[in-house]
């Protein structure tokens, strides 16, 4: 497992795919997170963007391998861990990215409520908008290993359901990613920090469920 | 249907066996293969064949574990290896980066990888693009690459569809010897090639995959020595120590041996095969000496084939 996990990290990285969703991913954050706002609100937009970006990062990582050589990494390694091996490196990109994310917005942003009235600390603010990026990405990576292959393997399909998936994960109630979301713009405005722990421990079922759905179906729709 | 595997020497457990196996794509599509039943053992050399469409490479997927059955089950998951017809190798990486990758993927830790991805490029006259980028292979360079991935960690199961294709004719020929020595070495060699006089002779079965069900070849290439002499022979003259036997994977290789003197042997066997023989032979304790290596063209050989080719038909 550590040896594919190399392999797709190192995919990944030399492919320069993820530039695209990382840049993207930096101009919404600058565009709708300025310094001297409320530190739970801007966790709360930085933890939402993360998610189509987490999504985006699955495909990137599940279409990385043109079909040949993915069949030859997947004779040796069996097509179920190979595709494991994708969505965890894409799942840990993700992490990266949205650690990163959290800990500037952290750290730009004012410690305070949303009406500035009620002082909010910014290491606990920090810790909770670090468990919401955290259900973020996973539901991204649900959405992600969803809707791409072996699942959808078109990408006239793939894509359109990808956007409209990580739109969906966001907006539908009950979502772990809105619930994350919500407790922290809420506790912005009681001037209290969320421990949105459940939400990330839902997320991460929803992630492992998908994942296993795809991973099993490597070997049943080529 | 033939139901019964012939490779079965001295019952040695097949390293993987299909049981009853049919494969469709989507709920309602056609079956692809049905009712297949194949034992695959150690040191069998397997032909599949079948005009296109017929559903071969479905079964080397089906064979290599990157296809599930949708019917029946497999049984065994030997070490497996798959070269793919075509190999579009848009990947950013070296051709040795990717080796390397690959071989720990195949199980070997990282210094063993470097070192069998350089010996494997070597082998196939492709030392000299081993820091390419892969994008910039040529075709039949980059299907080097694909053959030396599948050969990194000696597989139990080598499965190669079309692996031929692409490659010049020295590393044809020099997959053929692969092909020869890891079935020498006890592992499971399957393949489909659209020429008809790869491997000649050498296969230990041939199947034909007719209708979805998978038929033993009629007459040609089932183990009967005779009926498998159809490509070029080499003759190989070597002595063993006076008493010594001669050793049991050079007896299987080759198709004649003939005693000729005290501890004197000549050995008839396929060109593709004598190299195996002769490692065989060195290889074997005591080692035997070479006395000479010849083309099989003289009468009393051709006369000793004729002699065969009756007993057998």
């Amino acid at each position: 497992m550590t040896a594919l996990l190399r392999y797709q990290a190192a995919l990944l990285v030399r492919s320069q795919r993820w530039l695209p969703p990382v840049i993207l991913y930096a101009a919404f954050l600058g565009v709708g997170v300025q310094s001297g706002q409320p530190v739970l609100d801007s966790l709360g937009y930085t933890a939402a963007a993360l998610l189509p970006v987490a999504a985006w990062l699955v495909r990137i990582c599940a279409t990385n391998e043109p079909p040949a050589a993915r069949s030859c990494t997947g004779a040796a390694a069996g097509p179920g861990r190979a595709h494991l091996a994708c969505v965890l490196v894409a799942l840990a990109a993700a992490g990266v990215l949205g650690t990163a994310a959290t800990v500037i917005v952290t750290i730009i942003s004012a410690p305070t409520s949303t009406a500035h009235d009620i002082r909010v600390e910014p290491l606990p603010a920090g810790a909770a908008g670090l468990l919401a990026a955290l259900a973020c990405a996973l539901l991204g990576t649900a959405v992600g290993a969803l809707t791409n292959w072996p699942l959808l393997r078109s990408p006239g399909r793939a894509v359109p359901a990808l956007l409209l998936g990580a739109l969906l994960a966001l907006v539908v109630v009950g979502s772990p990613a809105r619930a994350a979301i919500t407790a922290l713009v809420d506790g912005s405005q009681r001037g209290t920090i969320p421990v949105p722990a459940l939400p990330v421990l839902a997320a991460a079922l929803c992630a492992a469920a998908a994942t296993a759905l795809a991973c099993a179906l490597t070997t049943r729709r080529a | 249907m033939e139901r019964e595997s012939p490779l079965s020497p001295e019952g040695a457990d097949p390293l993987l066996s299909l049981e009853g196996v049919g494969r469709r794509y989507g709920f309602r599509g056609p079956w692809v293969l049905r009712g297949v039943d194949l034992a695959v053992t150690p040191g069998a050399l397997i032909r599949v064949e079948g005009a296109n469409g017929t559903g071969k490479s479905t079964l080397l997927r089906v064979l290599a574990g990157i296809d599930a059955p949708t019917e029946g089950r497999i049984v065994g998951r030997p070490r497996t290896a798959y070269v793919p017809e075509r190999f579009p190798a848009a990947l950013p990486f070296t051709a040795a980066e990717y080796l390397t990758h690959l071989g720990a993927v195949h199980g070997l830790d990282r210094p063993a990888a470097v070192v069998a991805a350089d010996e494997w490029l070597e082998r196939f006259g492709a030392a000299e693009y081993a820091r390419t980028p892969m994008a910039q292979l040529s075709k039949g360079s980059s299907q080097k690459v694909a053959v030396a991935q599948a050969l990194l960690a000696d597989p139990e199961l080598l499965v190669l569809d079309e692996a031929w294709t692409g490659l010049d004719a020295e590393a044809r020929e020099e997959l053929e010897r692969v092909v020869v020595e890891r079935t020498a070495a006890g592992s499971a060699v399957v393949f489909v090639d659209h020429d008809p006089r790869r491997l000649a002779g050498v296969p230990d079965a041939t199947y034909a995959v007719v209708g979805g069900a998978l038929e033993l070849g009629a007459g040609k290439g089932t183990g009967a020595p005779a009926a498998a002499v159809t490509g070029p022979c080499v003759l190989v003259e070597a002595r063993g120590r006076r008493g010594t036997r001669v050793p049991p994977e050079a007896g299987e290789l080759a198709i004649a041996v003939e005693e000729t003197g005290s501890g004197a042997h000549r050995f008839t066997v396929p060109e593709p095969q004598s190299d195996a023989l002769l490692r065989a032979l060195l290889g074997a304790r005591p080692p035997w000496h070479v006395v000479s290596v010849g083309q099989a063209d003289d009468p009393d050989l051709d006369d000793a084939l004729a002699a065969l080719e009756v007993e057998s038909s």
